[in-house]
């Protein structure tokens, strides 16, 4: 949680106090890149267990896809970087 | 002619037909009693064989006949071998050509020993000969009565196929593999398998077989997988590559380091691994589709589980070396992909397929119909490639398969499956990845008995094997599930 934070505070140019939880779930993602994969990459096609996260801020709410290792920012529509 | 003279020749030409069928009959009867048994390959190591195996075989393998006494030896002359030298060859060593293995050519023949000889004696004369493939020994087995049809596969065991098609192996998580042996546990349906057992009564695989695991590397070292992991063999040299020089590649090839090591550092590339080719019957937790088949680890995907289309291509590129410098790789297992179209990657699977390499794909994870919205590569449509989607142990396509009538082609478990894990372990899981090594390993089984099979006919073949489900009416191409014991036709 801490690092989705971090991360989207880093992305929208925020202070990550202006970064707020808005809910964690356990899921299962249907590949190794939670489904989030960028263009260029392909994904080990095994379900992955891991946490939808969902943060607010600017109005706006962001969903994150997680497990012990891995984070993906799922679907922004802005400059987007890889998040290992 | 006269009419006369025309009924003349009539009952001559019967007579000779007549007299024709009985020889051909008694020379049958003869190739009967010498028929090809499973020849285990001497530089490998076979399966331990059980406290109960049959002790007078031990003692008397060969004591079928008279003629058992006498060495036999299956040798398979290198291609375009005249006859003249075959004869030649034999006749040197005091030997005569038993008999010869007509579906595949004169190329392969059994050959007895006739000045007295030990069986390993004969074949190392013949291995020394540079006209010689490959010559092995030509061990029999006994079979049941009534089961002449099973038994006849390279790698089988003697004393397991005797026990009959209702055999199981000792690894002692076996009972967990649904896909292979479905008892109907935990919900399942009994039968919903791949029909494992029965295909194991006429083949458990072979190590001549060579399948590409192209993915996230395997744990080579896994004792479940060790005995069956590719070795590059003396005769094949080192691969070299274009930029960085040779290397050695002797288990296989990481094209995210560029070097020969492809360990596996996430996990998923030993478990489709070990769904390929665990091996069997070992007294150690699972049985791969193949007891025995030779796996070559290829690496691009990183310790995340993700690629990229470039180092895919390298390795697949690296195959299709392997594959021209003599590796008899057959099939790339490939449990991964995207929605993302790339030429290049296409390009590179066509290549392969010009090799005569089967590529099988996963079909992917997104609940969606691959016929509006592809995945690649399953999705490229080209005559190597075979898609597949995952079943459930009830033979429910699963919640998170794709699916496409025109663009998935088979179906195959793919939930819940049990296999090897980095370090020794065993974890299940689930994914188009998991089914996507269950038909490259009924493939490997496939090629274990029909060693010139062609990749077009084996596509057919498998895609032709299956047992057709209501839930994949619709669904996908071959309406069925992938049946290994019609795929190697024990069933």
């Amino acid at each position: 949680m801490a690092r989705a934070r971090a991360d989207l505070a880093e992305r929208l140019g925020v202070k990550e106090g202006e970064v707020a939880e808005a809910s964690v779930e356990d899921t299962d993602f249907p590949d190794a890149n939670f489904g989030a994969a960028l263009p260029d990459e392909m994904s080990a096609q095994m379900i992955t267990p891991g946490w939808r996260i969902r943060l607010a801020a600017g109005g706006q709410t962001f969903e994150y896809r997680a497990n012990r290792n891995r984070l993906r920012l799922f679907n922004y529509q802005g400059a987007n970087h890889r998040v290992v | 002619m006269n009419r006369n003279n025309l009924f003349g020749h009539l009952a001559l030409a019967v007579a000779l037909i007549i007299l024709a069928a009985f020889v051909g009959q008694m020379r049958r009867m003869d190739w009967r009693a010498h028929e090809p048994k499973p020849a285990p390959r001497a530089d490998v190591q076979q399966p331990a064989q059980p406290e109960d195996a049959d002790d007078a075989d031990k003692d008397e393998p060969e004591d079928a006949d008279d003629d058992a006494d006498d060495a036999e030896v299956l040798v398979r002359f290198k291609p375009g071998t005249p006859q003249e030298a075959i004869d030649r060859i034999t006749a040197q060593l005091n030997d005569r050509v038993e008999d010869r293995f007509e579906q595949i050519d004169n190329a392969e023949v059994v050959i007895a020993d006739e000045d007295g000889l030990d069986v390993n004696e004969v074949v190392a004369e013949y291995r020394n000969q540079p006209e010689v493939l490959y010559a092995e020994p030509n061990f029999k087995i006994e079979l049941e009565p009534g089961e002449d049809e099973v038994g006849e596969g390279p790698g089988l065991k003697p004393a397991y196929a005797a026990a009959g098609e209702h055999a199981h192996p000792s690894d002692p998580m076996f009972d967990d593999q649904w896909s292979l042996d479905n008892h109907g546990t935990r919900g399942g349906k009994e039968g919903a398998d791949i029909s494992a057992i029965k295909a194991w009564a006429k083949t458990h695989g072979s190590r001549k077989v060579v399948v590409a695991v192209l993915d996230t590397g395997v744990d080579y070292t896994h004792r479940d997988l060790v005995n069956n992991i590719w070795t590059r063999p003396a005769s094949v040299p080192a691969y070299e590559d274009k930029e960085l020089g040779s290397f050695d590649d002797g288990h296989g090839f990481d094209a995210s380091d560029m070097d020969g090591d492809p360990m596996d550092d996430n996990g998923h590339g030993t478990h489709c691994a070990g769904i390929v080719g665990a091996e069997g019957d070992n007294n150690d937790g699972i049985a791969g589709v193949n007891w025995q088949v030779e796996i070559m680890p290829l690496k691009f995907l990183n310790a995340g589980g993700s690629g990229t289309v470039k180092d895919a291509i390298e390795c697949i590129n690296y195959a299709i070396d392997r594959k021209k410098a003599g590796v008899n790789l057959r099939v790339i297992s490939a449990s991964w992909g995207s929605t993302m179209y790339s030429r290049a990657l296409e390009d590179a699977i066509k290549r392969a397929g010009e090799e005569g390499i089967l590529f099988v794909a996963a079909a992917g994870n997104s609940a969606s119909d691959n016929d509006r919205r592809q995945h690649y590569p399953s999705g490229y449509q080209l005559p190597n490639v075979i898609s597949v989607a995952a079943l459930t142990r009830t033979d429910n396509l699963a919640s998170f398969s794709n699916w496409g009538v025109k663009s998935v082609h088979i179906a195959a478990p793919g939930a819940e499956i049990l296999s090897t894990w980095p370090g020794n372990q065993y974890e299940e899981h689930s994914g188009t990845s998991m089914a996507t090594p269950e038909v490259s390993g009924v493939a490997a089984l496939v090629l274990a008995l029909n060693p010139d099979m062609q990749m077009k006919e084996l596509r057919e073949r498998l895609l032709a094997s299956v047992d057709k489900l209501p839930a994949l009416d619709g669904k996908v191409a071959s309406g069925g599930r992938i049946n290994a014991a019609k795929a190697v036709k024990a069933d």
